[in-house]
């Protein structure tokens, strides 16, 4: 009896828990079904009735979404893959040729990653602007790759510096280059580390919101910016919004719970490790 | 020694190279900036003006309160994030049935844009349609749903933006805290039970000082984050009303996007960006221990 109670408190308190975290995004859900005038009805009922795909029909026709998630997509993946290989590559080099340089390396990278982007977005964009990358993708995927950087060294150094040395010592013995190395034992080895890392690295670009508003423009628009819109002063469509929300968060969260193994590993790895 | 050299540049260099173009030479660029004023009318008109946009900073009302807003924000945000979370990973990791689901179903704000978060809780709070007036009058804590004016009323609209946060971010301080409470030992518990020791004294004794690592880390990089939110408070409040939630980094970018101030902007980012790298700084000699070989 004790024993049983003892763990009906944790549950129920987790359940509440579980209902708040849950809250939001459930009734964003609903709100994204129900008809236009219950939206801003001033008594909000939890569920929509009747059902009602105007909203996700208005969403569409107020913002080129579709255009809006390609443009989404492809700077945060490619971004992923650049970052990921750069990143790596230097990991490599700090975890395996060790010097005063090498700390100093080490430093560096993670000053970088403290420094606040809302500081250096303006040059950033100022930056970008003079090499004459001003609305286009490859400018969201070099700033990206570049936040991105720094945190997949920081990552991928944790599991490189966890493979035994012995183990490229033999490779070089047996005639391997140090891109050989590299590509033959490193990346293998570490393959799962750099999945996790490459699926943060993917978040952050996808979630970005602050280079996106102030980066593009009316042809590389990503969804956050183009869900923004939705909510100012001037502007209030609540049901539309409620529509891209849910069609962008969704299929994430989906992913997340299937592959949440990876995701709870990299976020308490990427924690401890600093 | 020497090839070891050539060849660490050589691995590092490309990666060095992004991070130049996009993080050094921005920095450099604002450095400069924060000693010019420029005209609001042409932006490529500027003078050289020294130390004065740091003097203006430093004397600015606006700017202490934004400090002030900041410092409110993150002690608030954080400390109420660390409450729920370490008592979420106690809870879970007694290990009841369904307490692997429920992790499970705990991460899904951390996988929404902080962005899209915010858009959610503006609607959720907003004083005509929202839901959370309209249930707290249900609940008859509230005697009318407009009671509570979240986002437009300037005492509220800071604890607005700390609520959402909150929402946000409790779950990765759940998240650090319950991998440590499963790296204890639980040899040390069996121990001290044989001894008599009740679960309080188990958990001031043994949980918390094995914890402490954990818990360190957490705060330093929640409180880094925190000091650094921009999306939240953009999407909810844009630091408004009348500068009521304003935190420094959406002061920064509303004088230099908004107010067209550059050199000002410059100097306060300059100062906020010191200010964060020193914190970093010391936090990486004293906490995270480098292992410098």
């Amino acid at each position: 009896m004790r024993k049983s109670l003892k763990r009906l408190v944790p549950f129920l308190v987790c359940l509440i828990f579980v209902f708040i975290f849950l809250f939001p995004f459930l009734f964003t859900v609903s709100t994204s079904l129900k008809q236009p005038s219950d939206v801003i009805s001033t008594q909000p009922r939890f569920f929509p009735n009747p059902v009602s795909i105007q909203n996700y029909r208005d969403m569409f026709a107020y913002l080129a979404f579709g255009k809006y998630l390609a443009n989404s997509l492809i700077a945060a993946s490619v971004s992923t893959i650049i970052s990921l290989i750069l990143g790596s590559l230097a990991a490599y080099g700090l975890s395996r040729f060790h010097s005063r340089l090498s700390t100093f390396f080490m430093y560096l990278t993670l000053m970088i990653r403290m420094i606040p982007l809302v500081c250096i977005s303006v040059p950033i964009y100022s930056v970008i602007n003079k090499i004459g990358l001003r609305d286009t993708h490859i400018a969201l995927i070099f700033v990206y790759a570049s936040i991105g950087i720094p945190f997949v060294i920081w990552m991928m150094m944790g599991f490189f510096d966890g493979i035994p040395r012995e183990l490229d010592e033999a490779a070089l013995v047996d005639g391997c280059g140090c891109f050989g190395v590299f590509f033959r034992i490193m990346v293998p080895v570490s393959i799962n580390g750099m999945a996790t890392t490459a699926i943060f690295t993917f978040l952050t670009g996808l979630n970005d919101f602050l280079f996106a508003l102030l980066i593009t423009m009316s042809g590389t628009k990503t969804v956050p910016v183009g869900l923004s819109e939705f909510l100012t002063e001037y502007n209030l469509q609540l049901g539309p919004m409620a529509a891209g929300a849910v069609l962008f968060s969704l299929p994430i969260i989906l992913i997340s719970f299937v592959i949440q193994k990876k995701i709870v590993k990299g976020m308490t790895m990427g924690a401890v490790k600093g | 020694m020497r090839k070891n050299k050539k060849m660490l540049i050589f691995f590092f260099l490309p990666a060095g190279l992004m991070m130049f173009m996009f993080f050094l030479i921005p920095a450099v660029k604002l450095i400069v900036d924060s000693f010019f004023k420029y005209n609001i009318a042409d932006i490529s008109q500027k003078s050289f003006i020294g130390l004065k946009n740091y003097m203006d900073v430093f004397t600015s009302e606006k700017f202490a309160l934004c400090v002030a807003n900041t410092v409110k924000y993150v002690v608030g945000a954080v400390g109420i994030e660390f409450m729920f979370g370490l008592l979420l990973a106690l809870m879970l990791n007694v290990g009841f049935k369904g307490s692997q689901i429920m992790r499970t179903l705990m991460l899904t704000p951390l996988m929404m844009a902080p962005l899209v978060s915010g858009l959610v809780w503006k609607y959720l709070l907003s004083d005509q349609f929202g839901i959370i007036n309209w249930g707290l009058c249900r609940l008859g804590i509230l005697d009318n749903a407009h009671a509570i004016m979240w986002l437009s009323d300037p005492k509220v609209s800071l604890i607005s933006c700390i609520l959402a946060d909150v929402w946000l971010n409790t779950p990765f301080i759940m998240l650090v805290l319950l991998a440590g409470l499963q790296g204890i030992d639980p040899t040390y518990y069996e121990a001290a039970q044989i001894d008599g020791a009740s679960t309080i004294k188990l958990f001031y004794h043994i949980t918390l000082p094995l914890l402490r690592p954990n818990i360190v880390i957490v705060l330093l990089i929640r409180v880094m984050d925190a000091l650094r939110s921009f999306d939240v408070i953009w999407a909810m409040t844009q630091g408004g009303p009348n500068f009521s939630s304003e935190v420094i980094s959406t002061y920064i970018y509303k004088s230099n996007v908004r107010f067209g101030q550059v050199g000002e902007a410059s100097a306060m980012a300059v100062i906020f960006m010191i200010v964060l790298l020193l914190l970093a700084w010391f936090f990486m000699k004293n906490v995270w221990k480098l292992n410098e070989d």
